[in-house]
């Protein structure tokens, strides 16, 4: 059982005693009437043929306070795309499967593009985006939940606490993130343990505490891909299409909203999905370049906040980041071995060599071009430039979903 | 035996010299078709250059045509639907001008019709553009008085204006077409007719006691006016 410490200046919801489901999701039954559903699920055609993606569905299918699914379709060619909208058919209420690939969403993409509005490449940030657009332009729903399809140890549980805070008209955050256990034999997460905790930590000692990095330093799993918000959030937030998604979007919500009406919900006591190898010899795979997408982000956000960066400040954070992160080893180290946890202290030393490195490359890259990778417009922005492009996301769906 | 061979190589002969007298024709027209499609290729491949270097689709997705034309489920690009119109209208063009060069009578008639009938059609096109522009104009104006207003039924009133025009529009570009305009007239009347009766009948019915009080105290303020108002 987790304790009942607030941590940051965030609200912390907590698991604790033995929350009954039926009881969150007959509150949920009722809330839901007044603010409908809407979860969106950013999916690759792979996903599909592995053991996490059933699972999901067959949980799903016993929820009963979802308004509607809608599912982007990633890497799945036309075939795969009939297949899985009957996959999802056992699901009892409405859903809506987004064909990435499909002619009529390409022609959408070209729309923005031609219109100088850039999508970004093909992600889990461009799906989640293209799903908002289309819970925008159905507008039945006033709140959207959204997590990953690669969730081994998935419960309807998650769904029910992860939404509850932002549903519930009586608690009315506007944003909660999810966060929980990454612990087999072994503790997973590298990246939040080693790499963001550290950093962010670091950079509050060099910056004298900038408020961004202590709301980002509030959440216990920054980098968790399970998150609820309001629409009217997705109307206004943009978001990263690259690996700095997480950060990013938090970045935005820090931006536009007060830290009191965003909270974290402890979600479920394990969580297991795919893990990604380090690939510290090359920084455009795996881990490293999620290392460098999350370090631009965050320097980005620090940048346009006013933080002045330099040549000496990214070495002296090199350096202070290498001496949080060996400390931090440590303190895990400690933790492991009171938990009789696997714990092998080289394989955690190599991964902040990496990441070390990692932080080098962003830095040369925020130096060399400051505006980086573009963040996608949000979609107030984007209905102001073509007027019509609800209706057409919303006809394009529609007529695939036929 | 010659008289018979005669009526063997007559009719053969009249056959050769009817299509030797028509074969230029045959050959005018070829080449006419020729030369049309070649010039037809240039000129979609001139246009479609054209359109991208004055980015005619993004224009097309502002004014909201590119919309229209996803509601009609088709996805190409505006550009791409325009020039291949264009392409194909210069086809036929050419086929009737070499159709022509043949010197039939039913063709030459069939083919004058053809080029009669395209100022209406190139019209039809222009009242349904403006139109759906003026349409559209018009349903925002009227989205933004009524929300300021406050009216809560301010979009179902801009929807209906735009349908209203909507139909308007496509009676007249029908009427343009010449596509069976007394039955196209005569429904629009009806429609139209019966909306505006059906807003006269029902403002009426809503406004008979407000239209009392205006009329009572139109006439107080006239007796008022005289003087010949009896005090108790």
């Amino acid at each position: 059982m987790a304790d009942f410490y607030q941590t940051g200046i965030i609200t912390t919801l907590h698991r604790l005693g033995k929350p009954s489901l039926e009881r969150l999701e007959s509150e949920l039954v009722e809330y839901a009437k007044a603010r409908p559903l809407a979860l969106v699920l950013p999916a690759l055609y792979s996903e599909f043929e592995g053991k996490a993606m059933p699972r999901i569905i067959e949980e799903l299918a016993k929820v009963k306070y979802v308004c509607k699914i809608v599912l982007v379709l990633a890497r799945a060619s036309e075939k795969e795309f009939i297949k899985v909208k009957e996959l999802m058919s056992p699901i009892p209420y409405e859903v809506k499967v987004i064909h990435n690939d499909g002619r009529r969403i390409k022609e959408i993409y070209d729309t923005f593009r031609r219109n100088g509005l850039d999508p970004g490449e093909d992600g889990k940030g461009r799906s989640a985006w293209l799903a908002y657009g289309y819970v925008i332009a159905d507008g039945e729903c006033d709140v959207i939940a959204l997590h990953d399809c690669d969730i081994l140890t998935y419960s309807r549980e998650m769904l029910a606490r992860l939404c509850y805070p932002v549903v519930s008209p009586n608690l009315d955050y506007v944003f909660c993130k999810g966060f929980y256990s990454r612990v087999t034999d072994k503790m997973h997460g590298r990246v939040t343990r080693l790499l963001i905790s550290p950093l962010v930590r670091s950079l509050k000692d060099l910056t004298a505490s900038h408020p961004f990095l202590i709301f980002l330093d509030s959440f216990r799993y920054p980098l968790a891909g399970e998150f609820c918000m309001t629409v009217d959030m997705a109307r206004v937030n943009r978001i990263p299409w690259d690996w700095g998604l997480e950060v990013g979007a938090l970045a935005e919500v820090y931006r536009n909203y007060s830290p009191r009406r965003i909270c974290q919900v402890d979600i479920a006591e394990t969580y297991e999905h795919k893990h990604q190898v380090l690939s510290s010899e090359d920084p455009e795979k795996g881990l490293m370049r999620m290392t460098v997408d999350i370090c631009k982000s965050i320097f980005r956000t620090l940048a346009s906040e006013g933080v002045i960066f330099s040549d000496g400040f990214f070495k002296t954070l090199q350096v202070a980041y290498l001496r949080m992160a060996e400390d931090t080893i440590m303190k895990y180290e400690a933790d492991a071995a009171i938990n009789g946890l696997i714990f092998d202290r080289h394989e955690e030393a190599k991964a902040v060599e990496a990441f070390t490195s990692g932080i080098t490359i962003a830095a040369q890259t925020f130096m060399e071009n400051p505006m980086g990778t573009p963040l996608i417009p949000n979609w107030n922005r984007v209905t102001s430039a073509i007027p019509g492009i609800l209706d057409m996301l919303k006809k394009a769906v529609d007529e695939d979903n036929k | 035996m010659e008289g018979f061979l005669n009526l063997i190589l007559e009719p053969v002969n009249e056959v050769y010299l009817k299509f030797k007298g028509f074969f230029p024709n045959l050959l005018a027209m070829l080449t006419i078709i020729i030369i049309g499609v070649i010039v037809a290729w240039l000129v979609k491949a001139v246009l479609l250059k054209f359109f991208k270097a004055i980015k005619f689709d993004s224009w097309c997705d502002r004014m909201g045509f590119t919309a229209l034309l996803r509601k009609a489920d088709v996805w190409a690009k505006p550009a791409d639907i325009f020039v291949v119109a264009v392409y194909w209208f210069m086809i036929i063009g050419f086929l009737m001008v070499g159709f022509s060069a043949l010197n039939i009578q039913a063709i030459d008639s069939l083919v004058s019709e053809f080029f009669l009938y395209l100022p209406r059609a190139f019209s039809a096109v222009v009242i349904l553009l403006i139109g759906y522009m003026v349409a559209g104009f018009l349903s925002r104006a009227v989205l933004i008085a009524a929300v300021n207003s406050g009216l809560h039924y301010a979009k179902l009133l801009a929807e209906a204006v735009r349908l209203l025009l909507t139909v308007l529009i496509l009676a007249m570009a029908l009427e343009q077409l010449k596509v069976a305009p007394s039955i196209v007239v005569a429904a629009f009347s009806i429609i139209f007719g019966g909306i505006v009766i059906a807003l006269a009948i029902s403002f009426g019915v809503a406004g008979i006691g407000a239209a009392r009080r205006m009329i009572e105290s139109g006439g107080e303020e006239k007796k008022e006016e005289r003087g010949e108002v009896e005090h108790v």
